[in-house]
């Protein structure tokens, strides 16, 4: 599987992406420069210079340092996502497909309400309750994600459910929770963690998307989506902050997006063709 | 099918109903007090603060409000919005559902030709110089959001070729920038699919006997194969609106268009509860029964699909 990886150029490509972008957000307080939050007059709106690699912004603020910490503020924000939907939709998924019954229709239809709404104006409603900030955006997130996670836990499940295997794990007195960890989880884990590298460039971008809409991650806390609206003000004379934060978001969720689409091929290779 | 339908929209009833709830309950959760944001200048004035009190129910226990809004839905009464005094939420909705709406339908117009072209070229192409473009085009409308593609487009454009307005709503020229926005991505994830469903159709049985009859692959193509990726295809245009609604909010934000994506942006920051409620409403009803119609197309479209 990981040679059928290695063979797709563009999953190589999105791999490396995504190992650079994690290795800044990792390394963020080394790498950066200088001090993201420190004003200087004398670089407001700056263009690119030997002291300022990639320009200042409107406070004189070094831009390549606020791009390296916004690259760790969108790594937290989409890995909590991921954590949080993911413990959730995966145990109502299993209960519900598994335990089947009452059980089953009621946690369907809590996801039935979630999913009514389209899932960013359903983050939007959420994060305009809890107020701004990098947590409520994480909270916001997973309540709009986990649903789906949940249905598609449930329907592998539901596949599972009629094999021999788990009859016979019935058969010899096996608790219901060790199946569910043993015996079923194992073998819907390959879906799911394809749909997560599918799913991460979907969250970095909802989390820049809340950001620059201003009800996401607040100042002085750096975020590329928050970065591309600062940038909007100066785009007429001064585009280095806007364009410059536009190209680290659409390079990062490009990434994610070619590792996840060869991810997808390389564990299923009856999809290959799409 | 009729009582298919039926059955959906009766099913539908009790979720919007908590759609309704948890809405109502959300924004008198949000922080603030819109009564301090009606006054701004006058908040010190107790008076006239007890008055407007009244006169938005807001002095009254939070069931009754609740009691009499969901009355109000009944008789499709939105109540009075809070930022604009005295005008009634309908009134304020009325010409950003218009906008929007416009918006939607010529990024739809656009997205649809735009993406099936592309995904049939690529399928037909498959593995060649054509497709390779395509899909990498492809991938990259999906990966950029709207906002930082958008924020390109202006830029160049507007600001370095000044043959674009950079925001604005009235004219032909404004509308260009905000609808390619929101149809490349449309189109790009319309495209993927269209291509792997056509893949799937070029490899059926009555495509060789089209073949070997002696069709031309121009003719097997458009008049054999495009119908039946159609079908499959038709189901993801659910997705795509949903995601342009949403998408509505960004793009109208940035072009400064006033349709109900930045509406109800503004009304967020102004505290106008009954606007956000009437506008997330609208986009929930309005995603139900674009997912029904969806459903029922399928079905009417394709005789092997039985509706229970």
């Amino acid at each position: 599987m990981i040679r059928r990886l290695f063979r797709d150029s563009k999953a190589v490509l999105g791999a490396l992406i995504v190992a650079i972008v994690l290795t800044l957000a990792a390394a963020a307080p080394v790498l950066a420069p200088q001090d993201y939050t420190e004003t200087d007059l004398g670089g407001v709106w700056a263009p690119p210079s030997g002291e300022h690699w990639l320009g200042g912004d409107k406070l004189g603020r070094d831009i390549l340092s606020r791009l390296i910490v916004g690259a760790r503020v969108s790594v937290i924000a989409a890995g909590s996502v991921l954590a949080v939907t993911f413990a959730i939709g995966v145990t109502v998924g299993m209960l519900a497909g598994y335990l089947g019954g009452p059980i089953d229709t009621v946690l369907m239809r809590v996801t039935d309400v979630v999913l009514a709404y389209p899932e960013l104006i359903f983050a939007i409603l959420v994060t305009a309750v809890l107020g701004a900030g990098l947590g409520s955006v994480i909270l916001s997130l997973s309540l709009a994600w986990w649903p789906g996670i949940a249905r598609l836990t449930r329907s592998l499940v539901l596949a599972l459910r009629h094999e021999a295997f788990l009859d016979a794990a019935v058969a010899c007195g096996t608790p219901t929770g060790k199946i569910l960890l043993r015996h079923v989880l194992p073998n819907i884990v390959p879906a799911l963690i394809v749909r997560a590298a599918i799913g991460v460039g979907f969250i970095v971008m909802a989390e820049a998307t809340l950001s620059f809409l201003g009800i996401g991650v607040q100042e002085p806390t750096p975020s590329w989506g928050g970065m591309i609206r600062d940038g909007l003000e100066g785009l007429r004379t001064d585009p280095y902050l806007a364009l410059f934060s536009s190209v680290a978001l659409g390079v990062t969720i490009l990434g994610f997006n070619l590792l996840g689409d060869g991810l997808r091929d390389a564990l299923d290779p009856s999809v290959m063709d799409r | 099918m009729l009582t298919y339908a039926a059955r959906r929209l009766a099913v539908m009833v009790p979720t919007l109903a908590i759609v309704v709830l948890l809405v109502f309950f959300a924004t008198r959760a949000m922080p603030g007090d819109p009564i301090g944001v009606m006054l701004s200048d006058h908040s010190a004035d107790l008076v006239l603060a007890s008055r407007l009190r009244a006169e938005y129910g807001l002095d009254r226990p939070l069931g009754e409000q609740l009691g009499h809004y969901f009355l109000g839905l009944l008789t499709g009464d939105l109540g009075l919005s809070f930022r604009y005094l005295h005008v009634s939420v309908a009134a304020v909705l009325a010409s950003g559902i218009r906008v929007s709406l416009t918006l939607a339908t010529l990024a739809l117009a656009l997205a649809v030709p735009l993406g099936v072209a592309g995904g049939v070229l690529a399928a037909v192409r498959r593995n060649r110089w054509q497709d390779n473009t395509i899909m990498a085009t492809m991938i990259g409308m999906i990966s950029v959001p709207n906002f930082a593609l958008a924020t390109f487009l202006v830029y160049l454009f507007s600001i370095r070729l000044h043959v674009l307005p950079v925001a604005g709503w009235g004219t032909v020229a404004q509308a260009v920038l905000p609808t390619l926005v929101l149809a490349l991505p449309a189109a790009a994830y319309i495209g993927r699919l269209a291509r792997s469903f056509m893949l799937e159709v070029l490899r059926q049985d009555y495509i060789r006997a089209a073949r070997a009859k002696g069709l031309s692959p121009t003719a097997i193509v458009l008049g054999h194969a495009l119908r039946n990726t159609m079908v499959p295809l038709s189901t993801s245009i659910g997705v795509v609106f949903g995601g342009l609604l949403s998408a509505t909010f960004v793009v109208e934000t940035l072009f400064n268009i006033p349709g109900l994506g930045r509406l109800a942006i503004d009304s967020i920051f102004g505290r106008d509860y009954p606007v956000i409620s009437a506008i997330v409403l609208l986009f929930t009803v309005f995603y139900a029964l674009i997912n029904l119609g969806v459903d029922l197309l399928y079905a009417a479209i394709d005789p092997r699909i039985r509706l229970a």
